[in-house]
């Protein structure tokens, strides 16, 4: 019980405010906060739960695609804000900052080896998401002449 | 139909639309949609980052042309909402020309947050980002107070820094190092790391990134490249300027 409050819970609830803290930089009003911060915290559980690896970012950058995907469709509202907060917490700033520190102090190997795994989860971040998106639209087209069929209103 | 004016107003759009941060092919289809509904099937809309051309011919035969230039680029998503609601709901009536220009003028006053709102923001993120990297509450504590000094930097710098965007980028994450250092310093923070992270998260090109992706991914290749090519100049310019403060930093 312990480990799932602190191990996830904390972390969580931590992704969901630092995306709400950011629809204020990003002037993103009323539900749209809520639902940004819902897909942060939605995307960091995945990645923990995955494991914290690459192919984890992976999967919530995947997650928080399809996730936004539904949300825009629900609220007919472009997807752009929704992607772009939610994912901010994997973006993998840490990552930058180590790789500059290794390479400050000389350390050329663990440099490279940080390097790449930046670039690595930055790739799969972007991958991730991408594919989701696309592949919901494609489903989505050819789910929605089904839920148009019902007569149009005056 | 005064199809000057008409012009006038998908460009005026489609500019509005990319300054907000819409990606290329929403731009795109805006326009095409709007010129379409007014009946002119053989318009043109072509955009890439910081340039938009849109093209039509009038039924009488008579070609037209307009090039706007799109200088700034920020992400304002209430306004992005804004103007797309508008497209919308200019495809689906069709008003007259001057309603349509009365309304495009009306969605330029969409709500924004206050200085001070937008400076919590920038403060409260990475306060909640040092947490995600391993940090405990005092160096949440330290976080806040260094990005509140970033927020101020981004906010009233611009004047100083200019605009060029990779030496806003180097300075504000010198700043948040040198700010990152002296808490840890003064004894607040745990993990000077850990504290400009978190800090560093708010200069991080996330946006550039998903901004990169989305443009690849609906086919704008040539924009998709140069927002990649953006991307890892910010992160450059944030590695660089992290290492200068913290240089600086040894040397008191």
């Amino acid at each position: 019980m312990e480990t799932i409050l602190y191990d996830y819970a904390l972390p969580c609830l931590c992704a969901f405010l630092a995306c709400v803290g950011f629809t204020l930089v990003f002037n993103i009003h009323g539900v749209g906060k809520l639902i940004c911060g819902v897909g942060g915290a939605l995307g960091w559980l995945v990645y923990l739960l995955a494991g914290s690896t690459i192919f984890a970012a992976f999967l919530a950058a995947a997650a928080i695609g399809t996730f936004s995907e539904v949300m825009s469709r629900v609220r007919r509202c472009p997807v752009t804000g929704y992607v772009l907060v939610a994912l901010l917490p994997l973006v993998p700033g840490g990552g930058i900052y180590y790789a500059m520190s290794y390479c400050v102090a000389g350390d050329n190997q663990r440099f490279l080896d940080t390097l790449l795994h930046t670039f690595g989860v930055a790739a799969a971040l972007a991958v991730g998401a991408m594919l989701a998106s696309s592949l919901f639209r494609t489903v989505y087209a050819h789910l929605r002449p089904a839920v148009r069929r019902k007569p149009p209103q005056a | 139909m005064d199809y000057d004016k008409l012009l006038n107003i998908a460009a005026e759009l489609g500019c509005q639309l990319m300054s907000c941060g819409a990606e290329i092919y929403r731009v795109e289809e805006s326009m095409g949609r709007l010129l379409r509904a007014y009946d002119l099937a053989s318009a043109e809309v072509f955009a890439i980052p910081n340039c938009i051309i849109v093209s039509l011919t009038t039924p009488e035969g008579h070609p037209i042309t307009r090039m706007r230039r799109v200088a700034g680029h920020g992400t304002d998503i209430q306004r992005l909402e804004r103007y797309n609601d508008l497209c919308r709901d200019l495809c689906a009536r069709v008003p007259p020309l001057e309603e349509a220009q009365a309304l495009l003028g009306a969605a330029e006053e969409t709500p924004r947050y206050a200085p001070w709102q937008v400076l919590l923001g920038y403060g409260v993120a990475p306060a909640f980002f040092a947490p995600l990297f391993g940090g405990g509450v005092r160096d949440a504590a330290s976080a806040f107070i260094a990005g509140l000094g970033v927020g101020v930097c981004l906010l009233y710098g611009g004047r100083f820094l200019g605009s060029n965007s990779f030496l806003r980028t180097v300075i504000c994450s010198a700043v948040a190092s040198l700010l990152s250092l002296l808490l840890v310093r003064l004894g607040l923070g745990r993990s000077v790391d850990i504290v400009t992270i978190g800090v560093l998260m708010v200069l991080v090109p996330g946006v550039a990134l998903t901004n990169a992706m989305r443009e690849i991914m609906a086919g704008d290749v040539f924009s998709g490249l140069s927002r990649t090519a953006d991307a890892i100049l910010v992160a450059s310019a944030i590695a660089l300027g992290s290492a200068a403060g913290l240089a600086i930093g040894r040397f008191f």
